[in-house]
């Protein structure tokens, strides 16, 4: 039907203008081609990851809203500790429930309960995982969710599964986040001796 | 009394979740139309713009190359990640948005192999953040000295750990839609 109809318009078209008009109507069909194509780019966004963004956001803020960000606070406490083990507790388990429940840039609040020497790791640690979030629980950072979702809407087109890529993208995310937090605070101590010592 | 006790708590209990959930709702509504449709918007415009005009093919003998080998996806990365560069390239992960897309377009037409999407994930943004290090400190109720010496101590941590993450998921991506080429 579809080519039928084409044949049929081809048949009855005329020349395609020449000279400063033809040039003037090309220009014009190109400019307008630009917005057709970006429109319809549009309408597949809108159409197919923005209703199951706003059902799955409704969920996880509803679920968010009856844990209570003041419920965390006790994580918060625990990280503070010193001692190995407590280091993948700050730089892995808070950070997560910290992006999860409070969100950028909420989140970041959670560095008051630890002591001063661990704030800038922890913030590298917890803003570094404000984007591997995304593929799952695109609910904790709305704003940027472009950063995952530019590269997979290609291999989506590709005719892929997305679950795959996100998950792996969550993981390699909490490794990346707890070795940025260790190099950080290494990082953070050693300027700060140096600087006690230049006073 | 008691059943009248008990009606008034089921009621009540309903009636909590329920404006829980039609909260959220109005929460979700409120940040798609303010930050995720706009966006959608603005990203539409650059790609119907790339794809019809011959930016898109310009674009991809540019990043072609340096976006299907580790050792472009490790330049991006360092690039990303100079202390100097990255707090301008940090903002509202703009840069990050608009190259991610471009690169899911390049992917969508085969141009990138997809099992790089998991590393180019982590190579466009070693600069995450880093416009924001001293707000993100204050936040946490970090004292002057305190954000003095963490703004460096994290710009610095990012030259080690931005390419790092790259070789990470790189080994990470063996396996991801090989299958499918």
């Amino acid at each position: 039907m579809h080519f039928l109809a084409v044949g049929f318009l081809s048949a009855v078209t005329v020349d395609k203008p020449t000279g400063v008009l033809g040039a003037l109507a090309t220009g014009a069909e190109d400019f307008i081609k630009v917005f057709n194509k970006g429109g319809s780019v549009l309408l597949s966004l809108m159409g197919g990851i923005l209703p199951t963004l706003v059902v799955l956001l409704t969920a996880v803020n509803a679920l968010v809203r009856i844990i209570g960000p003041e419920r965390i606070e006790n994580l918060g406490k625990a990280a503070a500790r010193p001692g190995l083990q407590w280091y993948p507790v700050r730089y892995i388990v808070l950070p997560f429930v910290s992006v999860f429940v409070l969100t950028n840039p909420m989140a970041y609040t959670m560095g008051r309960f630890l002591p001063e020497r661990f704030k800038p790791a922890f913030y590298d640690s917890a803003v570094s995982f404000v984007h591997p979030i995304l593929g799952i629980f695109p609910h904790a950072n709305p704003g940027e969710l472009f950063v995952y979702v530019g590269i997979a809407t290609g291999i989506q087109q590709l005719g892929l599964g997305l679950g795959d890529l996100a998950v792996r993208y969550l993981l390699v995310g909490l490794v990346v986040i707890f070795i940025r937090g260790i190099v950080t605070e290494r990082i953070t101590a050693r300027m700060m001796t140096k600087s006690e010592k230049g006073e | 009394m008691g059943f009248a006790s008990t009606v008034t708590k089921v009621g009540r209990s309903v009636g909590g979740v329920v404006g829980i959930l039609y909260q959220a709702g109005r929460d979700t509504v409120d940040t798609v139309i303010r930050n995720v449709i706009p966006f959608m918007a603005f990203i539409s415009f650059i790609i119907g713009l790339i794809l019809t005009t011959g930016i898109g093919d310009w674009i991809a003998k540019g990043i072609k190359g340096s976006a299907s080998s580790l050792p472009g996806l490790l330049l991006i990365s360092v690039v990303c990640a100079i202390p100097l560069l990255s707090p301008l390239l940090g903002p509202g992960a703009v840069i990050a948005q608009i190259v991610g897309t471009l690169l899911g377009v390049e992917i969508g037409k085969g141009n990138i192999p997809a099992q790089y999407s998991l590393p180019a994930l982590f190579a466009i943004n070693p600069q995450v953040g880093c416009d924001f290090i001293p707000v993100g400190l204050a936040l946490g109720e970090a004292e002057p000295a305190t954000v003095e010496i963490g703004v460096p101590a994290v710009l610095f941590s990012r030259m080690v750990t931005g390419p790092l993450s790259v070789v990470i998921a790189y080994v990470a991506s063996f396996g991801l839609y090989t299958a499918a080429k």
